[in-house]
C-alpha cells in the first residue's frame, strides 16, 4: 500500500475527463443535437468514438484503482514518450524546483480539457443562422456577369425530354449535371426548395437564370440582410454544412417585397413568388418577386448538406 | 542532465512565444475587423464560439482516437526493426512511398500526427515522415473525389491540387533529407541522458527493465492490453491539449474575424493567393471538406488562389501547427512552415501562368 499521491489524482482526473467526453457525445447522439455540430455522415464515426472513449475511460479507472495499491503499472516510466508531455513538465519543475508552477500548468491543461465539457453541458445547443452568416458572407450562387472565362463549346444533353427544353439547357460539358437538374425543375409547376438539394437547385437555377424567369418558387429559410441592401430586399437562406461548423456557409436567394422591412433577421419564413434575375456584387443571380410570405417553423434539419452525386439520383 | 535542461528551456519558451504571438494576431485581426470590441460577452458571439469550438473537437475526435490508438499499438506491438524493414533504404524511393501511403491510409492530420510521432521514434526516417505529414491529408482518394465533385465544372483544379501537393511534399522531403539533422523530435535531443534523468527523478530502478518487471509481477496477457490502454490515454491527453488549444484559436478567429473582411483585403494577382493561403491556415478545415468551401469562392478568386487554399490549408493550419509543435522541435516546425509557404506560393503562381492561363 502507498498513500494517494499526485499521480493518482492525475489518473482519476484523466478517467473522469474521458468519461465526460464519452457522455457529451452520448448525450448529443441520443438527443439528436449532434446534427447541430457535424454532418449526418460523421455521426456513425462519433458513435464509435463515444464507445471507444467509454472503453478507454473504464480502463483508465481500472488503472487508477490498481495504482492506488501498487506502484506504477503502466508506463509512468522509462518509455520514450514520457518526456514530451506532463512528465516533461515534471522534468522541468524538477529542475527549477517550483511545484506551484507545475500546479498552475496542470490546472491550465486540465482546464483546457474541461472547457469543451463545460461549454457543451452549460450552454444550450442552438442551430446557427444569420449571426454566423454575417461572419461568412452569403453565397448567392451567382454567375459572373462579365463571363470571366471564354465561352466553351456548348453541348445539348441527351435524353427523351422535349427537344425545345433540351436546347434551352445547352451548356458546357462540365455543367451537364446542373443542366439535367435544371430541366427537371423547369418542368415543375412550383419549384420547391426543401432540405434536399437546396444548394444544387440554387446552382442550377442560377446557371440558367434566364430560363427560370417567371417560374413559381416556394422556399423556406431564415431572413438575412447584407450591408447596403435596399429596404425592399432581404435574403432568404439556409446554412450549408459539409463536415462540421468550421466549414459552414450560408446559401440564399434575394427576395424583393414592398413589406420586406416587416421581417426580422433570423426569423424563419416561407416565401412563395416568381423568379426574376438581378445583379448583386457584379454577379448575375436569381431573385424572388414575392406573392406571399408566411411565418414558418425552424426546419427539423438545421442545415442543408451538399449532395455530390445528385445527378445520378435524378 | 544539464544538457536536457538547457535544451528544454528555450524550446518551451519558443512554443509559448508562438502561442502568445498567435493570440496577439487574433486580437489584432479582431480590432481590424468590423466588430466593435467589447462584444465578447454578448451571447450570440459566445454561442458561435461554443458551436465552432465544440464542432471542431467533435469532428476531430474519432480521428484523433484512431491516431492515438494506432500510436499505442505501434508502441506496444511494433519493433524498431519492423519499421526499418518496411521503409525503403533509398531516400527517393522512401519519399515516394511515404507520399503514396496516404492512398492506403486516408487519414486527416488529426489522426496522422500522433501515429507519425511514434513511427519516427521507432526509426522511420524524418524525411519520409515529413513527406507523409504534408501530403497524406491531400493525396488520398477521399479528398481527390470530393475535390473533383466540388469543382465538377473545372476538373483541372482537382488535378492541380493533387499534383502541386505531391510536388511540394517531394521537394520538401528531399530538402529535409539533404539538409536537416535527423533528430528533430521535441525533447529528444539526447535520449540517453533523458532516460537517465528520468529514472533519477522517479528513483525507480526497475523501470528500466520495464517488460521484465511486468512479467515478474503479473500475467503477460492482460498486461499488454492495460499497457495499450495506458498508452492510448497518455497519448490522448498529450495530443488532445494541442487539438483543444488549436480549436480555441480557430473558434475565436471564426467568431470575431469576419471572413468577408479578410476576403476584401486583396483580390489582385499574387496577393489573392496569399489571402487564400491565410484563410486556409485560419479555418483549419478537414481536407475532405475544404474543396466545397473553396468552391464557394470560385466567382471571386482566381483558380490558382483556390488551389493555394486547398494545398496550403491541409499542409499547414492553426490546428495542425499546434499538433506539430507537440511532436517536433519548434525550429523544425518553423523551417517546415517557411518551406511549405514558399513552395505552395511559388507553385500556384507557376500554375496560374501555365495551366490556368
Amino acid at each position: 500500500m502507498k498513500k494517494i499521491g499526485i499521480a493518482d489524482v492525475h489518473n482519476f482526473l484523466r478517467a473522469i475527463i474521458l468519461l465526460g467526453f464519452a457522455s457529451l457525445i452520448g448525450y448529443l447522439v441520443l438527443t439528436g443535437d449532434i446534427l447541430l455540430y457535424v454532418t449526418p455522415k460523421l455521426t456513425i464515426y462519433l458513435k464509435i468514438a463515444g464507445i471507444g472513449l467509454l472503453v478507454v475511460s473504464l480502463f483508465q479507472f481500472y488503472i487508477s484503482f490498481i495504482s492506488l495499491k501498487r506502484e506504477v503499472i503502466v508506463c509512468n516510466c522509462g518509455h520514450d514518450h514520457d518526456h514530451d508531455h506532463g512528465h516533461g513538465h515534471e522534468d522541468d519543475d524538477h529542475h527549477s524546483h517550483e511545484p506551484s508552477r507545475s500546479l498552475w500548468k496542470n490546472v491550465l491543461i486540465y482546464g483546457m480539457f474541461l472547457l469543451p465539457l463545460l461549454l457543451g453541458s452549460l450552454l444550450p445547443n442552438k442551430a446557427l443562422a444569420g449571426s454566423l452568416a454575417n461572419q461568412r458572407g452569403m453565397n448567392l450562387g451567382g454567375v459572373s456577369v462579365n463571363g470571366g472565362s471564354a465561352p466553351a463549346e456548348l453541348v445539348e444533353l441527351e435524353g427523351n425530354e422535349d427537344p425545345a427544353i433540351r436546347s434551352l439547357f445547352k451548356t458546357e460539358p462540365y455543367n451537364k449535371d446542373y443542366a439535367k437538374l435544371g430541366m427537371v425543375l423547369y418542368q415543375q409547376n412550383v419549384i420547391e426548395m426543401k432540405d434536399e438539394w437546396f444548394i444544387e437547385k440554387l446552382q442550377a437555377m442560377n446557371t440558367f437564370a434566364d430560363n427560370f424567369k417567371g417560374k413559381t418558387i416556394k422556399i423556406t429559410g431564415f431572413v438575412y440582410r447584407e450591408d447596403g441592401m435596399p429596404e425592399s430586399q432581404f435574403i432568404i437562406g439556409r446554412m450549408a454544412m459539409t463536415h462540421c461548423i468550421a466549414d459552414i456557409s450560408p446559401y440564399g436567394i434575394i427576395v424583393d417585397s414592398p413589406d420586406a422591412s416587416q421581417f426580422e433577421n433570423d426569423s424563419w419564413i416561407t416565401v412563395t413568388g416568381t423568379i426574376d434575375s438581378t445583379t448583386f456584387h457584379e454577379l448575375k443571380v436569381i431573385k424572388i418577386d414575392v406573392d406571399q410570405i408566411e411565418p414558418a417553423h425552424v426546419s427539423n434539419v438545421p442545415y442543408v448538406y451538399p449532395d455530390w452525386n445528385f445527378a445520378s439520383k435524378l | 542532465m544539464a544538457n536536457t535542461a538547457t535544451e528544454k528551456k528555450p524550446n518551451n519558451w519558443n512554443s509559448n512565444t508562438i502561442a502568445g504571438l498567435g493570440l496577439a494576431l487574433i486580437l489584432l485581426l479582431y480590432f481590424f475587423s468590423a466588430n466593435a470590441p467589447g462584444t465578447i460577452l454578448n451571447n450570440p458571439k459566445l454561442q458561435i464560439f461554443k458551436s465552432v469550438f465544440i464542432s471542431i473537437i467533435l469532428e476531430a475526435m474519432p480521428f484523433i482516437l484512431i491516431g492515438v490508438f494506432i500510436s499505442a499499438l505501434i508502441q506496444v506491438f511494433v519493433s524498431d526493426q519492423m519499421i526499418q524493414r518496411v521503409i525503403p533504404k533509398n531516400p527517393i524511393l522512401g519519399i515516394i512511398t511515404a507520399s503514396v501511403l496516404g492512398i492506403i491510409f486516408p487519414l486527416c492530420e488529426c489522426g496522422m500526427v500522433p501515429a507519425i510521432r511514434k513511427l519516427i521514434k521507432k526509426g522511420m526516417p524524418l524525411y519520409a515522415a515529413t513527406t507523409f505529414i504534408l501530403v497524406g491529408p491531400i493525396l488520398n482518394p477521399v479528398v481527390f473525389l470530393s475535390t473533383l465533385t466540388a469543382f465538377r465544372s473545372r476538373p483541372e483544379i482537382a488535378y492541380a491540387r493533387m499534383g502541386l501537393a505531391f510536388a511540394v511534399a517531394l521537394v520538401i522531403g528531399l530538402i529535409v533529407y539533404r539538409f536537416v539533422n535527423k533528430d528533430q523530435l521535441k525533447g529528444n535531443s539526447n535520449p540517453s541522458v533523458q532516460a537517465h534523468s528520468h529514472s533519477h527523478h522517479h528513483s525507480e530502478p526497475h523501470e528500466h527493465v520495464h517488460v521484465h518487471g511486468h512479467n515478474d509481477h503479473r500475467h503477460p496477457r492482460p498486461n499488454k492490453i492495460v499497457e495499450l490502454m495506458g498508452h492510448t490515454v497518455s497519448e490522448f491527453f498529450d495530443m488532445g491539449k494541442y487539438l483543444i488549444f488549436g480549436s480555441v484559436l480557430v473558434g475565436l478567429l471564426q467568431t470575431f474575424v469576419a471572413q468577408s473582411s479578410l476576403v476584401a483585403l486583396g483580390q489582385g494577382q499574387g496577393s489573392s493567393n496569399l489571402i487564400m493561403m491565410g484563410l486556409g491556415f485560419i479555418l483549419s478545415l478537414c481536407s475532405t471538406s475544404d474543396a466545397f468551401v473553396a468552391q464557394s469562392f470560385m466567382t471571386t478568386f482566381s483558380k490558382g488562389s483556390l488551389v493555394a487554399f486547398m494545398v496550403f490549408g491541409p499542409m499547414l493550419n492553426l490546428k495542425g501547427l499546434l499538433m506539430m509543435l507537440a511532436v517536433f522541435k519548434t525550429r523544425f516546425v518553423v523551417l517546415m512552415s517557411i518551406l511549405v509557404f514558399v513552395f505552395v506560393y511559388v507553385g500556384t503562381i507557376i500554375l496560374e501562368m501555365t495551366l490556368f492561363k
